[in-house]
């Protein structure tokens, strides 16, 4: 059994290894080749070889620095809203905390450029709803600008830092009340608990969800590019959209700036494994425990009030003011001018290519999210658990998609697929196989999050009392590892319906995707058909969670 | 994406042959509304049509749908991408000899040109081409020919600005007295390129450093600049499109166009059909069609621009174009050579560099 087991496992981990890399690297070789192109942007391959692009960089500086700036702040705004949500949602006992849990994951369901679209009229200076309302208390000046960096960061954090509540929590739902009860029982208050024993043992979980959100952060288009530019205010996503846009397209300069974030997440990746190498984390071990909430007794109602205020400010406010958009004849903010329609749903639902576009970017996320959970899964034990060679490497090739802009990304795919002689171009199984390259990085550091939780004696004490490999995975290690399975699955499902930057270039008259046609009416015909179509995705998205987590609960008795 | 020398020069050898033989076939056959040389019972049996273009979606594929019913038997899809991103995808789809598309509308001439130098285009020329004006075609003809004509100025809200501190002119627009509430296109627009290439041969090298210090605000659409202009964060949009001023106009939106003396900007759209077409006769059909009065008179109906053609009626609530004098390039090839020049000001000017 044990030798059987052991050559299943043998073949198993260098399949998954070799096809995940081989996923990422070889479009990555193709933007490797242009970043280095310094001849003729028409001829390919290129003629001439150089370093032009990279030196070039440094007359960007401003840019760079832009970049930075904004991903810190919203790294640090994303990461500290989806800890303390993720506390009160998962480790106290306020009511209605999985409606709540619900309603926070809604931010994510949208495009974020109609999420950056909606903040522009709540805090715009001058007429932006919320500025308007201080004026008319007779108060001087905006309120707010959301046409700052601050307004980027800000709303960078409330759409991308999702992902962070996601992951955290995740974490916190695998860890074992006792260790926070056995704190109170030795008289350390509610506060000093939560930061001396659950941050310390979510640790895994916060560095796991910084590192994703800040190479998020660093890639992230939507904010800076409705906020950003109108405030003249430049980052790397929104350079090098004008890099490959414009004629003739620089790609070799988009390249290099892309391929150059690399760099900065390659030290973020290194200073994680560091900090994770020196701790045991492990909460998930031999003894038996069910998560129980912490009973927070009066404070209850105040941490009730904290999550609610994050709701209504990141959820029902944007909503709102999207809603309102979408039933405007034209976008405005000035009360007086208002008119009202309902045309603008109606032109999103006659729309000949809305229907097939939902069903394509519906069934893709199904498909990526649940062919992709479960490889997912096996690579992120083999990179945290085996022993095998160049495990780290892979880790660090893995999260290459996540550090490279997406619309730089989608580039390197589009090149890459179109030049292999499988006649995949232009179908559905391609934007399948560019989603699951681009969305391993997310999958692995939303399970690796759980995956350094689970004590290795549990599978160490299967494989003594003779289990194989692949029975000790699927009775042990993948059951452990179902909050973040889950967490991933619906992470990647989400990411899938509203992909943007790799469809653009992927998606063919066939295989058309909603994220696109939403970005494209922004572009192209009004705001308020825009607020249309994605309420409508957001509200289809819902619906689908809804019920595919119903479906779950009936089938398996698993809640989330 | 890209090609050798020898293609270069076999497209070269093309175009060549292509001018001796740029003439419409013999016998059109007369269809309701239009003349087509193209075999319409093949055009049927292909089935279908793929367009790649950069108008709305919604409008274009009203549009299409009103082929379709004369077609009923070929069957419409439409892909609609920024020029930019539909350029780098019909040159990697080439690179990769995957031929999707049949009709590619560029948006902008330069992508045109160069698509036309490296072979991308089928010639053809549609006996309805004969209705369009030399200069508004390839050359040789056949290749692209200009479906529509979007034409610019400047626009503002006559709520916060009275019309006689209204900017008259172009020469007005770059007052002081809108700084910081002024907005432009990006580099990255055809239009943009055009407005700021007639201008400058209009006023001198240096109109546009008067801008500069107005510090515009840059889009990449015009619903952003009209977006914020009837909302109230700009006061001013130059390069405005006449397209989206009267689609807001007809909402009742409060917006108000400025035709300057000097005349309106004037940016046409290329349309050609991909020379390895997965469905030629239907391309053809479909050309023969556009160009005519009824395809014409559809587009502009649905897009708010204006049709090359001059027996066409002009957008609904929109002038007669003989009302304007267009500004146009008049030599597309130097156009083309000042682009770098126009990216490098243009970003300084908006803020990029």
């Amino acid at each position: 059994m044990i030798v059987r087991g052991l050559s299943l496992r043998q073949i198993v981990m260098p399949l998954v290894v070799l096809l995940c890399g081989t996923l990422v690297l070889y479009p990555i070789g193709f933007l490797i080749n242009e970043s280095l192109n310094v001849g003729d942007p028409s001829v390919f391959p290129p003629e001439e070889y150089g370093l032009d692009n990279y030196w070039n960089l440094i007359d960007d500086y401003h840019i760079l620095a832009n970049t930075a700036l904004v991903a810190c702040i919203a790294t640090v705004l994303a990461v500290l809203f989806g800890f303390l949500q993720a506390w009160i949602l998962t480790r106290t006992n306020i009511p209605g905390r999985q409606r709540l849990e619900r309603l926070m994951e809604l931010p994510y369901y949208m495009t974020p450029l109609i999420g950056a679209l909606a903040w522009g009229v709540l805090l715009g200076p001058k007429t932006g709803l919320v500025n308007q309302v201080w004026r008319s208390l007779g108060l001087p000046g905006d309120l707010f600008n959301i046409y700052s960096p601050y307004g980027i960061a800000w709303v960078m954090a409330l759409f991308e830092g999702t992902v962070a509540f996601v992951m955290i929590s995740a974490a916190m739902k695998s860890m074992d009340p006792s260790l926070e009860e056995s704190s109170r029982v030795l008289g350390a208050g509610k506060l000093r608990t939560a930061l001396r024993i659950t941050l310390p043992l979510v640790a895994p979980g916060v560095l796991s969800a910084t590192i994703f959100v800040f190479a998020e952060m660093l890639g992230s288009f939507a904010a800076a590019f409705v906020l950003g530019i109108p405030g003249r205010f430049y980052v790397v996503t929104t350079a090098i959209w004008q890099a490959t846009l414009s004629f003739p397209p620089d790609y070799g300069r988009a390249a290099a700036m892309g391929l150059s974030l690399f760099g900065v997440m390659l030290i973020t990746l290194t200073l994680a494994r560091l900090v994770l190498r020196h701790g045991s984390y492990a909460t998930i071990t031999g003894k038996a425990f069910r998560p129980r909430e912490m009973d927070v007794g009066r404070m209850r109602w105040p941490l009730l009030g904290i999550a609610w205020g994050y709701i209504i400010v990141a959820v029902i406010l944007p909503l709102a003011a999207l809603l309102l958009t979408s039933f405007e004849k034209f976008a405005t903010v000035i009360l007086p001018q208002m008119k009202f329609t309902l045309a603008n749903y109606e032109t999103a639902l006659q729309m000949g290519s809305v229907g097939p576009a939902f069903v394509n970017s519906l069934t893709l996320g199904i498909s990526v999210a649940t062919v992709g959970v479960p490889v997912i899964g096996v690579l992120a034990w083999i990179i945290y658990r085996s022993r095998m060679p160049g495990r780290g490497a892979a880790e660090y090739v893995i999260m290459f998609p996540q550090a490279v802009p997406r619309l730089v990304f989608g580039l390197g795919l589009l090149w890459a697929w179109i030049n292999l002689p499988i006649p995949i171009y232009g179908t559905l199984w391609l934007l399948g196989l560019a989603y699951f390259t681009v969305f391993l990085p997310l999958g692995l550091r939303t399970i690796a999050s759980v995956v350094l939780q689970v004590d290795p004696s549990l599978e160490e004490c299967a494989r003594v009392c003779g289990a194989p490999w692949i029975y000790q995975m699927r009775t042990v290690t993948l059951p452990l590892l179902r909050p973040g399975m889950v967490a991933a699955w619906l992470l990647i499902f989400i990411a899938s319906v509203r992909e943007l930057g790799v469809s653009i270039f992927l998606m063919g008259p066939n295989s058309k995707v909603i994220a696109p046609a939403i970005v494209n009416s922004w572009l192209s015909s009004s705001s308020e058909l825009s607020a249309a179509m994605a309420l409508i995705q957001t509200a289809t998205v819902f619906a689908a969670v809804a019920l595919m987590f119903s479906l779950a609960r009936r089938v398996t008795g698993v809640t989330q | 994406m890209r090609r050798r020398p020898f293609a270069a020069l076999s497209a070269i050898l093309v175009a060549l042959l292509g001018a001796v033989a740029a003439v419409a076939c013999d016998n059109p056959r007369q269809m309701d509304g239009f003349k087509t040389c193209a075999d319409v019972a093949k055009a049927e049996q292909e089935g279908a049509l793929v367009v790649y273009s950069t108008d709305p979606e919604a409008a274009a594929e009203a549009e299409l749908a009103k082929f379709h019913a004369v077609f009923p038997k070929i069957r419409m899809n439409y892909l609609r991408i920024q020029a930019g991103g539909l350029y780098a995808k019909l040159l990697a789809e080439r690179q990769g000899n995957v031929y999707l598309a049949d009709i590619a509308q560029l948006s902008d001439v330069s992508f045109a040109l160069d698509f036309q130098k490296r072979g991308g285009y089928m010639q053809y020329v549609s006996p309805e081409m004969a209705a369009h004006k030399t200069e508004y075609k390839s050359s040789p003809e056949g290749y692209w020919t200009w479906g529509a004509l979007v034409v610019a100025a400047i626009a503002y809200n006559p709520t916060l600005v009275s019309a006689d501190e209204a900017p008259r002119t172009w020469r007005d627009a770059m007052d002081p007295k809108w700084t910081d509430t002024i907005s432009v296109k990006v580099s990255i627009s055809g239009l943009q390129h055009v407005t700021w290439y007639v201008l400058r041969q209009l006023y001198g090298n240096d109109f546009w450093s008067k801008l500069a210090p107005l510090k515009p605000h840059a889009f990449d659409s015009y619903v952003q600049q009209f977006d914020r202009l009837v909302s109230g964060q700009d006061k001013v949009a130059l390069t405005a499109q006449y397209s989206g001023y009267l689609a807001m106009k007809a909402k009742g939106a409060p917006v108000v166009f400025v035709y300057p003396p000097d005349g309106v900007v004037a940016a046409p759209q290329p349309w050609g059909i991909v020379k390895e077409a997965p469905h030629p006769e239907a391309a053809r059909l479909f050309m023969d069609w556009f160009l005519s009065v009824p395809g014409q008179s559809g587009n502009v109906r649905e897009l708010f621009t204006y049709s090359p053609r001059p027996d066409v009626p002009p957008p609904p609530g929109g002038a007669s174009v003989t009302e304007f004098k267009l500004l146009i390039p008049n030599d597309w090839q130097a156009f083309e050579r000042t682009h770098a020049q126009f990216v490098r000001e243009w970003d300084k000017i908006t803020g990029l560099r």
